[in-house]
């Protein structure tokens, strides 16, 4: 039990990714394919901020003298996150263009009508 | 000299310099790519030399590493460079007369922010600089697969882009757990670093990573999307597909297995797996009657070889693998280039409408069959000295193993052989079509080829001259700890 | 079928995961990297919020290329939509009139909210990407409520570009004067906490945060076109 305690957020953002992949293995439409992308890419994204976490520690920005710099959290994972945020909101924005105008040619949105290139 | 920083920062400034050009003046959008990558041929050129004696190290920011971002450009960087300026000069200047349709302007962004990302891989020193760089090849791939706009265009990019986020997501995990691990993203420095860390714990990030880069590279599960996307794309953009965007994705899963880990323990599976994407690749190639999913195959055939090639992981093998990626981006990019005008003269892709092209295109029908029989390693081309080169590696090994293999290498290249010369019996010997009047392809998209096709034979006969850049190349990805010394001091 | 296949998959994986994890201590950091960058990071870089400093300062690099990667983002859009032939616009119906007066009044204050979020980031959580998030979302409550009225193309693509060419500009002025390095900060950093610190830092944020919020509100402005 202490192990969940501890482990807690590991084990939820692992949740989620783990989910994520479920949904984009095995789902056939193609929104809910891309609602599985977003859903893993936000589990990656959790994962990367909670391996930086210091226990009791706050944000590192020195807005007050007299901050300790011993109990600040680790900057690097945040700057990580900032980058992978964007990079994440950059493919789905192309997706959704790409499923739009999927759409428009083939009528339906089911991945597995979607195969006008044969083998 | 001039800072290498250069190389990737000036296409990436042009690219965004394009939209306000465009309302200066339309016609002239489409030289800026050509401009551009002509000085980025001249300055990775110019930087030969100095590369090759010592890496050069650019701190960026001016903060020392492992504190900042540094660009390692030694010799496997600056020979990757120069591929990739050379093959964006020629295709580009093959552009404009290629590309006539559709928002053009913003094909010549994404084709220049392609190659900026592709070099960003090849010189960064820092990983996870080189997701983000990974991330702009791939996402503009994704966008220049489905430039056309038809029904195989739309399709083959979103099952690419499927593929390809699954794989950056999880290189990203990959790369947080090694964060995790080491509490630094400088590739010198955690390869310092690597013993401290029993090898079970290493195998997950280890197997992330590689999974997540190999989906670019095309190695063989996770190759499904690459006869899709190939053939629907523009031909150009095939062309820089299959010559650079695969080859910088083999150069990530090869800069993370030989400098970052320990590779010894994974050889024996590595060379399974090349001579398995080998085999399956050329088979594959010999029942297509689409000529661009025919070489898409290929691709994928010439991607396990070369992954063959680095899994003898000695000074021959490895300067092989090198040797072979540059005559796959040669011969693999003119072929497509002569392609794709002969598919619009003949506006079809099936490989039996080019009957008789031979006579009707003289000159784009030679090239092609130039390409052809650089690819499946006749003498006096390139093809045949970096094949030669790493059967000889193979042979050096001695064991019975490397002997069966070479085995099926040979009978992969005899299948290759027997796939293209039907091409070519076509195109020569057959009949031709009414209706294709005689004419060639234009001016700008024979110098291209031209160009290609006369490296192609000047290389084979003179294989020497390269091979002063691909020696310092091996050794570097050989031997780590130069590399850590050079970085870290 | 399929599905057995993927839970086993994911079995496999997770297991192994979680093994890796078990070195991975959850809130004991020890990172190198880490713990300089807060220690040094006011000194070298002059800005108080130490992820900023991190962002621009010593991880500047990837901020380039991330603000590639949204220049990306919008034009595979403007590209992928570009050739549609159809426009057949459904009829739009007016929005009610708590909406338009909410948004009219609504409007210039979140303007002013991003312009301070991304002019502030390095003395406060924010920054140029947050600010201009901030920026694109009142522009979407404004096509909400004033239905019909859509920005100009050619302003939106002439700030992205500008933006981005800012960025790339100044790091090449550090490479030419100063330091002599790409990026390097060249500009005095003068008193901590105050607006005007830490060098080339607001600039380059108040760079990024006009891009961002125009890009983002082209591609709201080309979605809503197709629907």
């Amino acid at each position: 039990m202490a192990f969940l305690q501890d482990y807690i957020y590991y084990i939820g953002a692992f949740g989620l990714v783990f989910i994520g992949l479920f949904i984009m293995l095995t789902k056939h439409n193609l929104i809910k394919v891309i609602i599985g992308l977003s859903i893993l890419e936000t589990g990656v994204n959790l994962f990367l901020i909670s391996v930086g976490y210091i226990t009791n520690g706050t944000a590192p920005i020195f807005s007050k003298p007299g901050l300790n710099v011993r109990e600040m959290v680790d900057p690097v994972p945040q700057a990580l996150v900032l980058t992978a945020i964007v990079i994440g909101l950059a493919v789905l924005a192309l997706v959704l263009a790409l499923s739009i105008r999927l759409y428009k040619h083939f009528g339906t949105l089911d991945l597995r009508k979607i195969k006008e290139l044969k083998w | 000299m001039v800072n290498p920083v250069l190389l990737i920062v000036v296409p990436i400034g042009l690219a965004f310099l394009t939209p306000i050009l465009r309302f200066i003046s339309k016609k002239w959008v489409k030289f800026i790519p050509v401009l551009g990558f002509i000085f980025n041929l001249a300055v990775s050129i110019s930087l030969i030399p100095a590369a090759i004696h010592d890496p050069l190290i650019v701190k960026l920011g001016g903060f020392a590493p492992p504190f900042s971002i540094v660009l390692v450009v030694g010799p496997v960087g600056i020979l990757f460079a120069t591929l990739i300026s050379l093959a964006g000069v020629l295709v580009s200047f093959y552009a404009l007369s290629y590309i006539k349709e559709g928002p053009q302007q913003k094909y010549h962004m994404l084709y220049m922010l392609l190659l900026a990302g592709a070099t960003g891989v090849v010189l960064t020193g820092d990983i996870f600089n080189l997701f983000v760089f990974f991330e702009i090849l791939c996402i503009s791939s994704y966008a220049l697969v489905a430039y056309l706009g038809n029904k195989a265009g739309i399709e083959s990019a979103i099952k690419y882009l499927i593929q390809g986020s699954i794989g950056s997501s999880l290189l990203l995990v990959g790369i947080g757990l090694l964060y995790g691990y080491f509490g630094t993203l400088n590739m010198a420095d955690i390869a310092s670093q690597i013993g401290t860390v029993d090898a079970s714990r290493l195998f997950i990030p280890m197997a992330l990573m590689i999974t997540g880069l190999g989906i670019e590279a095309a190695i063989f599960p996770l190759n499904a999307w690459l006869p899709d996307a190939h053939s629907s794309a523009p031909s150009s953009i095939s062309a820089i597909l299959s010559g650079i965007a695969i080859e910088v994705g083999l150069y990530a899963v090869i800069r993370v297995l030989f400098t970052l880990f320990d590779v010894s323990s994974f050889l024996l599976f590595m060379l399974v797996l090349g001579v398995v994407t080998l085999i399956i690749g050329e088979l594959c190639a010999m029942s297509q009657k689409n000529i661009k999913r025919m070489l898409a195959y290929s691709s994928i055939g010439q991607i396990g070889l070369i992954v063959f090639a680095f899994s003898l992981s000695s000074n021959f093998g490895v300067g092989g693998g090198l040797f072979q990626m540059i005559s796959h981006t040669l011969s693999k990019a003119l072929l497509f280039l002569a392609a794709g005008f002969m598919i619009y003269k003949t506006g079809s892709m099936e490989i039996s409408s080019f009957e008789g092209i031979g006579r009707k295109m003289p000159l784009t029908a030679l090239l092609f069959t130039i390409g052809t029989f650089s690819l499946v390693g006749l003498p006096p081309f390139v093809g045949f000295a970096s094949k030669f080169m790493i059967i000889r590696a193979a042979l050096a090994k001695g064991e019975m193993l490397y002997t069966l293999l070479i085995g099926l290498v040979l009978l992969a290249t005899v299948i290759e052989g027997s796939y293209f010369f039907k091409v070519i019996q076509v195109m020569y010997f057959k009949g031709s079509k009414t209706g294709i009047t005689k004419s060639e392809s234009p001016i700008t998209g024979l110098i291209p080829m031209i160009i290609f096709a006369s490296l192609i034979i000047f290389i084979g006969v003179y294989p020497e001259f390269i091979m002063g850049i691909i020696n310092p190349a091996a050794s570097e990805l050989i031997d780590k700890f130069s590399y850590i010394r050079s970085v870290l001091g | 079928m399929r599905k057995i296949i993927g839970i086993i998959l994911l079995c496999i994986i997770a297991w192994g995961i979680f093994m890796s994890l078990a070195k991975i201590p959850f809130g004991k950091s020890e990172s190198k990297v880490g713990n300089y960058y807060v220690e040094e990071g006011r000194r070298e870089t002059g800005a108080t919020n130490i992820v900023t400093s991190v962002v621009v300062g010593y991880r500047a690099f990837d901020t380039l290329g991330e603000v590639t990667v949204l220049f990306l983002a919008a034009i595979g859009l403007g590209a992928v939509l570009a050739t549609l032939k159809d426009k057949s616009r459904a009829v739009i119906e007016d929005a009610s009139l708590i909406l338009i007066t909410g948004c009219k009044f609504l409007f210039p204050l979140i303007l002013l909210f991003g312009a301070y979020v991304f002019i502030h980031g390095h003395l406060t959580p924010g920054g140029g990407f947050q600010g201009g998030a901030v920026v694109a979302s009142g522009f979407l409550l404004a096509y909400l409520g004033c239905r019909g009225d859509r920005i100009s193309k050619v302003g939106s693509a002439i700030f992205e570009s500008l933006g981005g060419l800012t960025f790339v500009v100044i790091g090449m002025i550090g490479l030419a004067i100063g330091s002599r390095y790409f990026l390097s900060n060249f500009l005095p950093k003068s008193q901590l906490n105050t607006l005007f610190s830490a060098g080339i830092i607001p600039i380059i944020y108040i760079a990024i945060g006009f891009k961002v919020g125009s890009e983002l509100s082209g591609i709201i402005d080309q979605m809503m076109e197709e629907s």
